[in-house]
């Protein structure tokens, strides 16, 4: 009888042992440690960015022999969820990738201003804009994302337009688009707007020819005039293009990612608003409608006085987790995982603009080559400006307006509501 | 109290007893004795045993749901962002009401309630007419079951290309002369389709449910309706239904807690939660708020009312149950 019960409290303990073991042991994983960097990204699994990790391991090795630098890949649909849990318990790895622009402001409170590490890269990349909040930098630049208007040639060859000269002003250019949906049946957008992400790409894609470059600025800087007339515009023009029946059908149960891309690829639509780096980019269409026939054009001027320009922002970026016991390795490997050699290296493999704008493209294309040449005249996409809330909830309104469910003005007044309260 | 009198030493020597009265008197003098020899320490851990053995089953129950769900429930009432750690009352609990997205995600839940009885009737009558053998019954079954293996993944993937504006359906429909619809893309219709297709991936199990009701059911009923000639309809409405009428609750709370707790896989690959936020359910919308917009308190808030929803729920079935329970 004794017997049986010191068994069973033995089996409790045991149980209860276990429990707790497998309770923390999860921490294991978090850094912080002396002589060992942590850091989570979504890149680092990809083939395609094996090389490039390589080589700045290698660039960090090189300054701080002792640390050793572990790379931890996180599948990107949980990244932010994990980060936040991460971020929540205060053990989180001591560098971390992001997107810019809200997902990095969101929680800039966790991260460790680099300006005074950085200052030397400032001048050679490109992009900072979209890690900075209030002043201070938090993350180091790595790709350029942007939005350019991509066309197919071939379809305007096809329509008798000469592919080199894209329209400059918006009413020729929906004449060139339906010249072209009359010649090859291919309609003028294609546009994905399930995720609501259709919405972001054609305001900060096309917003340079709508609104005036001051108020493009002051956009920027956080003074937003929602009910202004350029701004209504955008939205307007939205509806109207839809209602035209210049997208392709379905907007808003077409995913961006990566049915949209697949209209386009497939020469079923004209144009599309897609991205600089990573996917729905150049270098994607290039693989189905040969790099020849893919072109780059800037916004149509919508309103007269405009000045066209290409939107883009730094990608994705490396920051420093407060947490860390010494910033400045940390910020070290920051700066080896923006070096010139490893970016050439992420920009030949993985098809991304890399920052460093001293890379040579001239090998890859004409797209490539238009897009890098406007980076310089080039100002921050307006979407990446807002917070997370702000465009999950400009998604939802612009799949209203499709269907007709909301007004223009209604929709901007929510927006101007949503954009004041944070 | 209870404990003790049925403490194991007890048991053989009443049986003894009660097997063969010539040994029964000396067997329970035998117990009685060996009850007075031993120490008191040993009835101390006879007493203490039946709490150490269910110890392990309490402790997980306490230390991995209960504490982390009071964890929960305690950080709902904290702020996010700015305010993360103090403590703001109901503020979440507020936000929630105002914000017309989580209305909408409980509306939902309400038309997961309306819709249940279809979830229930689909594999019920298909299940009726695989028992009463239509041709073909046996290719059926094993059909039928197909989709629930599938992950709601592959199945959502699946429906995302015919359900696509220009995809087969709207061919098809188009085909004989019926104009398209935006079956994932108009907000009127998205939600019933994701809850058409769950239904239609998951019917299966509950069709394996209501075979097995079946093979209790008594066939001399059947003949007599039969022979007492009945229709189909009544042969249904007056035998099989009440002669299934366990099972059929048994489905019914199965189907229920399987609408509410795993729809997300199927509504993150098909509709995201859109269009225009039409699609949402709490779990979607618990793990947009913790995931996408940062406010892992507001997403604990929306958990706790989650819970309590299903909570509700719950009980109400297992009321439901019991006195069903109770009239057979």
């Amino acid at each position: 009888m004794k017997q049986w019960a010191r068994w069973s409290v033995v089996v409790v303990a045991g149980l209860a042992l276990v429990g707790c073991g497998s309770a923390s042991e999860s921490d294991s994983s978090s850094g912080g440690s002396d002589g060992k960097l942590v850091v989570w990204d979504w890149k680092s699994g990809d083939p395609s960015a094996a090389s490039y990790i390589e080589r700045a391991k290698a660039d960090f090795a090189k300054k701080h022999p002792g640390v050793t630098v572990e790379f931890v890949a996180q599948p990107f649909e949980q990244y932010y969820t994990l980060l936040g849990a991460a971020i929540q318990a205060g053990k989180g790895p001591d560098v971390m990738l992001f997107n810019g622009g809200g997902q990095i402001r969101d929680r800039v409170d966790s991260l460790v201003p680099l300006d005074e590490y950085v200052g030397d890269d400032k001048q050679r990349l490109a992009g900072w804009e979209a890690f900075t909040k209030d002043g201070k930098t938090y993350a180091a630049p790595v790709t350029l994302q942007g939005h350019p208007i991509y066309y197919n040639k071939s379809l305007y060859q096809k329509a008798g337009l000469d592919p080199e000269r894209p329209a400059a002003n918006w009413n020729e250019f929906v004449a060139n688009c339906q010249a072209i949906t009359r010649a090859t049946g291919a309609k003028c957008f294609a546009q994905g707007n399930k995720e609501g992400i259709g919405i972001q790409f054609f305001l900060s894609g096309l917003a340079s020819g709508v609104l005036s470059p001051q108020e493009y600025d002051d956009w920027i800087a956080g003074k937003r005039n929602w009910t202004s007339p350029g701004v209504k515009r955008v939205f307007s023009l939205w509806k109207e293009v839809n209602d035209q029946g210049l997208n392709n059908d379905g907007a808003n149960s077409t995913a961006m990612f990566n049915d949209a891309f697949a209209v386009f690829q497939s020469g079923k639509a004209s144009h599309v608003i897609g991205l600089m780096s990573d996917i729905g980019h150049w270098k994607d269409f290039a693989e189905f409608l040969d790099a020849r026939n893919v072109g780059v054009m800037t916004s149509p001027v919508v309103t007269a006085g405009t000045t066209p320009s290409l939107p883009y922002d730094g990608g994705i970026g490396y920051a420093v987790a407060k947490w860390t016991k010494d910033p400045k390795v940390a910020a070290d490997l920051v700066r080896s995982l923006t070096s010139t050699d490893a970016l050439k290296v992420f920009y030949a493999e993985a098809g991304a603009i890399a920052s460093d704008t001293t890379i040579d493209v001239s090998s890859a294309g004409p797209a490539v080559a238009t897009i890098v040449s406007e980076i310089k005249d080039g100002k921050p996409a307006l979407h990446v400006a807002l917070s997370s809330k702000t465009l999950d909830l400009m998604g939802r309104l612009s799949q209203q307006l499709l269907s007709g469910s909301v007004t223009v003005d209604k929709a901007v007044d929510e927006l101007a509501k949503s954009d004041q309260a944070g | 109290m209870s404990l003790r009198s049925s403490s194991p030493p007890a048991r053989p020597a009443d049986a003894a007893g009660a097997d063969g009265p010539p040994t029964g008197h000396r067997g329970a003098r035998r117990a009685a004795a060996a009850r007075s020899r031993r120490p008191s320490g040993g009835r101390r851990t006879e007493r203490l045993a039946p709490y150490v053995l269910v110890a392990p089953a309490v402790l997980i129950i306490v230390v991995l749901r209960l504490w982390p769900l009071l964890l929960g429930v305690n950080f709902s009432f904290t702020g996010d962002g700015e305010r993360n750690g103090t403590t703001v009352g109901l503020d979440n609990y507020r936000d929630l009401l105002e914000d017309p997205l989580f209305r909408g995600a409980l509306r939902n839940v309400g038309l997961l309630v309306l819709l249940l009885p279809i979830a229930v009737a689909i594999p019920g009558l298909l299940a009726t007419f695989i028992y009463l053998r239509v041709p073909g019954h046996r290719f059926f079954r094993g059909v039928y079951f197909f989709p629930a293996v599938l992950s709601p993944v592959i199945v959502g993937a699946i429906f995302n290309l015919l359900l696509a504006f220009d995809g087969p359906l709207n061919a098809v429909l188009g085909g004989i002369g019926i104009g398209p619809v935006d079956w994932l893309g108009d907000p009127r219709v998205a939600m019933v389709t994701v809850v058409a297709v769950h239904i239609w991936a998951t019917f299966g199990m509950a069709l394996v449910v209501f075979l097995a009701g079946f093979a209790t059911l008594d066939g001399a009923l059947l003949d007599a309706a039969r022979v007492d000639g009945a229709s189909l309809a009544q042969t249904i409405r007056h035998v099989i239904i009440p002669g299934l009428s366990r099972t059929i609750q048994f489905v019914f709370v199965t189907t229920m807690i399987g609408m509410l707790t795993s729809m997300f896989g199927l509504l993150y690959i098909m509709t995201s939660g859109g269009p225009e936020g039409s699609t949402y359910l709490p779990e979607y919308y618990i793990w947009i708020q913790q995931g996408q917009m940062n406010r892992p308190a507001l997403a604990s808030a929306a958990s706790t009312v989650l819970f309590l929803i299903m909570l509700v729920v719950g009980l109400l079935q297992l009321s439901l149950l019991r006195r069903s329970g109770r009239t057979e």
